[in-house]
């Protein structure tokens, strides 16, 4: 039997709950900026005391998370599974970094983002591997309230959800799919570094131990015979140098850093790079969904991966560019708005304009594909506001010269020409009555314009 | 965000610490929260429905009726805005309990009611205070005992070891054979000698050693009663655990999260 969409908002409900029975008495503290949930776990990890006891005392919630799933997870996944829509699962980091934005940008295109559940995630996996109990607590916070800020969208009764959260973790892949999985990931990583050096490596065992016998990052930067192949960020010295540093002082955090060299960090991380994207391509092909990223290394990988991918997937994670910042400011209301207008078609009928799968395919840093889908908004954009301007030329047309004069006549029992004596009264009305409704549709569309989607994208646009 | 928030510290704490209560209450009716919870209960009960400036006392201890321990007193004001604490105190060692002490108190909770049943052993006891308390300085003895007792005897005979003119002590020292078990050492004797292991070990000044025999079980109201005791009672002064509170460096915001 179909799963409706009362028993997902009930479940979703139920989640939510869940989260307000361990953080709901410190929700208060979160502000109207959209880092604060950012700065609320950086705040509270810091308490001196406090945040021992604060971790203490949300320590079960892995039980409770956990419980929780095994109740819902196969009516959730039928759900998902049985809609015929545009869906696409996140992957990259535990959340989004503001995923209230990734959310408004994504919601433009797609009809549902699948988002891998960060609480499960945290507490049942990365629990393990973090050394630090106030790191741990800061990035528990942290994705907890990102999520909860889209508490209202996440349970909004639209036709299809715009966001569904899903436990999905390499973890819960049977034993036999998941050593395959990493055996394909080894392979892969051994084949890439291979051809970024230059050298034969037989295994992901084999690319490691060549790796860790680079021991600064200067000089495995010099190693790289092939930087064409490498994410744009590890292009220069500086930032290949500056993103080592950065991974290196996280693995402080984590058990992972098992060995003091800089080729073995460098490995590693490509080592989980690959092992992500067969993680994300597998519950794609299970949820029948769109891979969607929100920055560029996990999206490298997987491009490089996949050859490229199609346009939904492309438009999609294109949306989450830079010059798509102003997508931001548009209120998180704008999307129900869309949603109840049923405009989403529409929409994506705009952004897809020029954008083919081939072109998807070829445009790897998606350059081409967000700076047409820039266009087509602009386009959408001018269109809109020449319809508006056309409609109010019109409102004004009558108010300037019909409604005052047949108004004043009828108030005043004055017939202006030419209707002229013989004019009655109730004719005067039926007048003023048909220009008074003319100007209360054009009125009506207008206002209706500016309240829709298009219009408050294009607001949003133009701050 | 750190500008415009006015974080309440101990009450941010405090309010997730409630529900946690309520969670276990949630999970088991039967859940007996610490009797210092139980007292802000009852006088915020009283205060709520009382007029502004009448103040209510709430009081609660466990233990057994010969040996009453955790003894609290919590006293709340009616103010315009709700209620105010005007004092939290332990009878037993008659002291104002202060936020740190209430904190570890709470940890304390949470630790224990991890432990299924009403009684833990000594090493479940050591780990737990070296958890809550910092510093590391609690010592479970274990089967050690022996290694503790040989050591008093050479220290004694060195004329290192001055024993108290303490009859009851003395009568237990006398009392014990070789060949007894530890376990039928009378409990002063066990303190007295279990202790010599610190100097064995060189362990650092203020370190407590918990000589109870390694099968044993102690009730956890006498755990929070000897963290009480720790804390705030006659031996704090010499073991001064609360010193120095620890202020954590955790990553900020613009550090990497991946």
């Amino acid at each position: 039997m179909a799963v409706s969409i009362k028993e997902i908002n009930n479940i979703l409900a139920e989640y939510f709950d869940i989260i307000d029975s361990y953080f709901g008495s410190i929700k208060h503290h979160l502000g109207q900026e959209e880092d604060s949930h950012i700065d609320l776990a950086v705040h509270m990890a810091r308490y001196p005391l406090v945040s021992d006891l604060i971790i203490d005392a949300i320590d079960d919630i892995d039980e409770q998370i956990s419980a929780f799933w095994q109740k819902n997870l196969k009516t959730v996944v039928e759900y998902v599974k049985q809609q015929d829509s545009l869906k696409c699962l996140y992957s990259g980091d535990i959340s989004p970094v503001i995923l209230e934005n990734f959310v408004k940008r994504s919601a433009f295109y797609i009809d549902t983002v699948i988002l891998a559940d960060p609480i499960y995630n945290l507490t049942l996996f990365q629990k393990q591997i973090i050394l630090d109990r106030k790191y741990y607590l800061q990035k528990l916070i942290r994705h907890v309230f990102n999520v909860w800020k889209l508490k209202d969208l996440a349970l909004l009764d639209s036709p299809q959800k715009v966001i569904i959260i899903l436990p999905i973790n390499l973890q819960l892949v049977n034993q036999e799919s998941r050593n395959s999985l990493i055996a394909t990931a080894d392979q892969n990583l051994a084949a890439y570094v291979g051809k970024i050096l230059d050298v034969k490596l037989d295994s992901g065992e084999a690319c490691l131990d060549y790796l860790e016998k680079e021991t600064t990052a200067d000089g495995l930067f010099k190693q790289f015979k092939h930087p064409e192949l490498l994410p744009r960020i590890f292009a220069s010295q500086e930032s290949f140098q500056k993103f080592l540093a950065d991974f290196s002082n996280t693995g402080k955090f984590a058990k992972f850093k098992e060995r003091e060299s800089v080729g073995w960090d460098f490995g590693i991380y490509l080592r989980s790079q690959f092992i992500r994207v067969q993680e994300h391509k597998h519950f794609c092909e299970k949820l029948i969904a769109e891979p969607i990223y929100d920055y560029d290394l996990p999206w490298f990988f997987f491009n490089y991966e996949m050859g490229g991918v199609d346009m939904d997937a492309a438009i999609a994670t294109a949306l989450q560019n830079e010059k798509f910042n102003w997508i931001s400011k548009v209120p998180l209301s704008a999307i129900a708005v869309m949603r109840a207008e049923n405009k989403l078609e529409y929409m994506r009928s705009v952004l897809r304009q020029g954008v083919t799968d081939l072109k998807a395919k070829k445009d790897k840093d998606l350059i081409v594909v967000g700076e047409q889908i820039e266009a087509n908004l602009k386009d959408a954009f001018a269109k809109q506001e020449s319809e508006i301007g056309v409609l109010q030329a019109q409102v004004n047309k009558i108010v300037r010269k019909d409604i005052p004069i047949t108004s004043a006549g009828f108030l005043a029992g004055f017939i202006p020409p030419p209707y002229g004596t013989v004019v009655s009264l109730l004719f005067a009305g039926r007048d003023i009555k048909k220009s008074l409704t003319e100007r209360s549709v054009l009125e009506t569309t207008i206002n209706q314009k500016n309240k829709n989607f298009i219009n408050l994208l294009l607001r949003s646009y133009e701050r | 965000m750190s500008d415009k928030i006015d974080f309440d510290f101990f009450g941010d704490g405090l309010r997730i610490f409630l529900d946690y209560i309520h969670r276990q209450f949630k999970k088991n009716p039967k859940y007996m929260p610490h009797p210092l919870i139980r007292a802000f209960e009852c006088a915020i009960q009283g205060a709520e429905k009382a007029k502004v400036g009448q103040t209510f006392m709430g009081v609660s201890q466990n233990g057994t009726p010969k040996n009453v321990c955790n003894p609290f007193v919590v006293v709340m004001e009616k103010i315009e805005s709700g209620v105010g604490v005007k004092e939290i105190r332990n009878i037993k060692v008659d002291k104002t309990v202060p936020i740190d002490v209430m904190l570890i108190i709470f940890r304390l909770q949470i630790l224990l009611d991890r432990i299924e049943g009403d009684c833990i052993s000594p090493a479940q006891m050591v780990d737990a205070l070296n958890t809550v308390i910092p510093g590391n300085k609690f010592y479970a003895l274990g089967d050690r005992w022996k290694e503790a007792r040989d050591e008093f005897m050479r220290l004694l005979e060195a004329g290192k070891i001055r024993v108290p003119n303490n009859s009851k002590l003395i009568d237990g020292l006398t009392s014990i054979t070789y060949n007894m078990t530890w376990e039928e050492y009378p409990n002063n004797v066990r303190a007295f000698i279990g202790s010599s292991i610190a100097q064995k070990d060189n362990m650092p000044s203020g370190t407590v050693i918990i000589t109870s025999p390694t099968n044993s079980k102690i009730e956890k109201f006498k755990v929070f009663d000897s963290a009480t005791e720790f804390l705030l009672g006659e031996s704090s002064e010499f073991l001064n655990l609360r010193g120095k509170q620890e202020n954590n460096k955790t990553p900020d915001k613009n550090e990497p999260s991946q």
